[in-house]
């Protein structure tokens, strides 16, 4: 690796004076950490340091499976499905394509981490932002998986996985109606893919999925480190204080929901273990989640942009959690 | 980032997820289930920064043709990179590479209250399996004892494998974390020891083999069951550390 590392290098120094180039950097800068592992694992011996490095490891390795589902799904929609194809099947007037697609997301069986740059993808190939978004919010809520497993999470109360789809699903279209009407195509930056294409379909495919790879994977680690941070400093007794006053109880599962950043495959057997809470609180817990958490924001802002992330987020935060009460007032 | 560095990124984080799937490593941040997608999610990424490092290669020796046909050209590779953010991912690799943080243990337990959820009300304990004494997880065990009044457990020997934290008045906790998703929603059973001569240190793993004993309240997530020792000894730290 090493070898192959330095070769395009030395091609392109040209033979003048030696100026590091890039790759050169990153490779005096490997040995140099190298060198420091001994100083480096000292520093991390404090066992509060070494509970956050562990929490945020845990959180990078586990997204990172869904993440790069996610890259190859958006690489495949990108190489392999025409513009033509989302002309045909989406509803051509927008107001109608955002529930189609939302209702879309049923189909595509992964998390948070895998719905944002297959959004993007969907964006790029002409798909409406708006139902582009509604199916990024829906389908980590709405697959089959998440409800399946909502369902065995909670053996007792089975209104809670159909609560669950109902309530996610209202927020998500909501909020692409929201988008449809109130939002400004300045503040979302459309993912280009032109300089992407190859001269197969093969090498669009890779080429988009390494490309969305690294394009989100730097704000995922944004996201595992502040989550760590939160992990480790945030008592869990401050939940406790807050278990027992209904309204608050809803706001303060919803924060938990983002500052956690679970996995939407599992948030459910979390939720059900917060048994100290209303069902409705715990709903809130649920469709807040895959929705907007830490992890989800900073991937977003890597994919559309920092403008978009700060508006969308925090509201669809309060759309999600007025449908949540809503639908867990109506249902549970 | 130039697209070179890039690949190494995308190589390099592929490689770190098949390091830590090789052996128990991945077990410290994630469940068992995870294995294959880790892996395969490895291969993918490596395959990808491959594929990115022969296409850089390939467009430079273009290039240098270039050059040497009509002169001076532009690095026009470059402009395709990827964010600055990117460089970003070197934390998590060198992270797994040359940390590897270790399982959580006593500091996340003593910051916690242990937690056992009531079970599926419909749902009555089994008996326990066959066995003398019989090896269960803690937070079998707790469950047992606290949601089912310890019925299962009567005049049974079993064996319970965990950590040891401090009790107050100078006790101390049998202890393990459970994982639903990653070590980030860690959550921790703790049963009190009682009649152990010895108080291991803090963090230190042992099995205890003893019998229920009633004590530390019951029909409640935060009470704490209690178990009496025969033995006490001292494990290895076992290769999946949570439940």
């Amino acid at each position: 690796m090493t070898q192959a590392a330095t070769d395009p290098a030395t091609d392109s120094q040209g033979g003048r004076r030696w100026k590091p180039t890039p790759i050169e950097w990153f490779i005096v800068g490997l040995g140099l950490f190298l060198l420091g592992q001994h100083w480096l694992v000292s520093l991390f011996s404090a066992p509060a340091w070494q509970a956050g490095a562990t929490v945020f490891v845990a959180i990078v390795v586990q997204a990172l499976p869904f993440l790069v589902l996610g890259v190859v799904l958006s690489g495949l929609i990108t190489a392999y499905v025409s513009p033509a194809f989302f002309a045909r099947v989406l509803p051509k007037n927008p107001a109608l394509a955002v529930p189609v697609a939302g209702a879309a997301g049923v189909l595509i069986p992964g998390c948070e981490c895998a719905s944002v740059p297959v959004a993007g993808g969907l964006m790029a190939r002409g798909v409406t932002p708006a139902a582009a978004l509604a199916f990024l919010l829906s389908s980590p809520a709405i697959n089959p998986v998440v409800i399946v497993s909502t369902f065995v999470a909670f053996p007792n109360n089975h209104m809670m996985a159909l609560a669950r789809l109902v309530a996610s699903l209202i927020a998500a279209v909501v909020m692409g109606w929201i988008w449809l009407y109130f939002g400004k195509g300045e503040w979302l930056r459309i993912p280009q893919r032109d300089h992407l294409q190859g001269d197969t379909k093969f090498e669009t495919f890779w080429r988009t999925a390494a490309h969305d790879f690294l394009h989100a994977g730097g704000f995922l680690v944004i996201g595992g480190v502040t989550a760590a941070i939160l992990n480790v400093v945030i008592p869990p007794s401050w939940l406790q204080a807050v278990s027992d006053r209904p309204l608050i109880s809803i706001v303060g599962l919803s924060v938990l929901a983002v500052v956690l950043c679970i996995c939407s495959e599992a948030d459910a057997f979390v939720a059900a273990s917060l048994t100290q809470f209303s069902l409705t609180a715990r709903l809130a817990f649920l469709v807040v989640g895959p929705m907007v958490d830490i992890k989800l924001v900073a991937l977003q802002a890597g994919t559309f942009g920092r403008a978009f992330a700060m508006r969308f987020a925090p509201v669809t935060f309060v759309v999600a959690m007025i449908a949540a009460a809503g639908v867990g007032w109506w249902l549970l | 980032m130039t697209r070179d560095v890039g690949s190494i990124i995308m190589i390099l984080i592929g490689g770190a997820l098949l390091r830590i799937t090789s052996g128990d490593v991945y077990l410290r941040y994630v469940k068992e289930s995870m294995r294959p997608w880790l892996i395969a999610s490895g291969v993918i990424l490596m395959a990808l920064g491959l594929l990115q490092l022969l296409d850089v290669w390939r467009s430079a020796r273009r290039e240098a043709q270039v050059h040497a046909e009509s002169g001076d050209g532009a690095h026009d590779h470059a402009e395709h990179g990827a964010p600055k953010m990117a460089w970003l991912l070197v934390v998590p690799i060198l992270a797994i590479f040359l940390i590897a943080p270790p399982a959580l243990g006593a500091y996340t337990a003593d910051r916690q209250s242990s937690v056992t959820t009531a079970p599926d009300a419909s749902a009555q304990a089994p008996p326990l399996p066959a066995g003398d004494p019989v090896a269960i997880a803690l937070n079998d065990y707790a469950s047992r004892a606290i949601w089912d009044d310890g019925k299962t457990l009567v005049g049974r020997n079993v064996s319970l494998t965990g950590f040891a934290t401090g009790a107050p008045n100078g006790g101390w906790y049998l202890t393990r974390l459970t994982l639903t998703c990653c070590a980030a929603d860690a959550t921790v059973t703790k049963i009190l020891v009682l009649g152990s001569s010895v108080t291991p240190s803090s963090n230190s793993w042992v099995t205890v083999v003893g019998t229920w004993v009633p004590g530390g309240g019951t029909q409640s997530e935060t009470a704490i069951s209690h178990i009496q020792a025969k033995t006490v000894t001292s494990v290895k730290t076992p290769s999946n550390p949570y439940e």
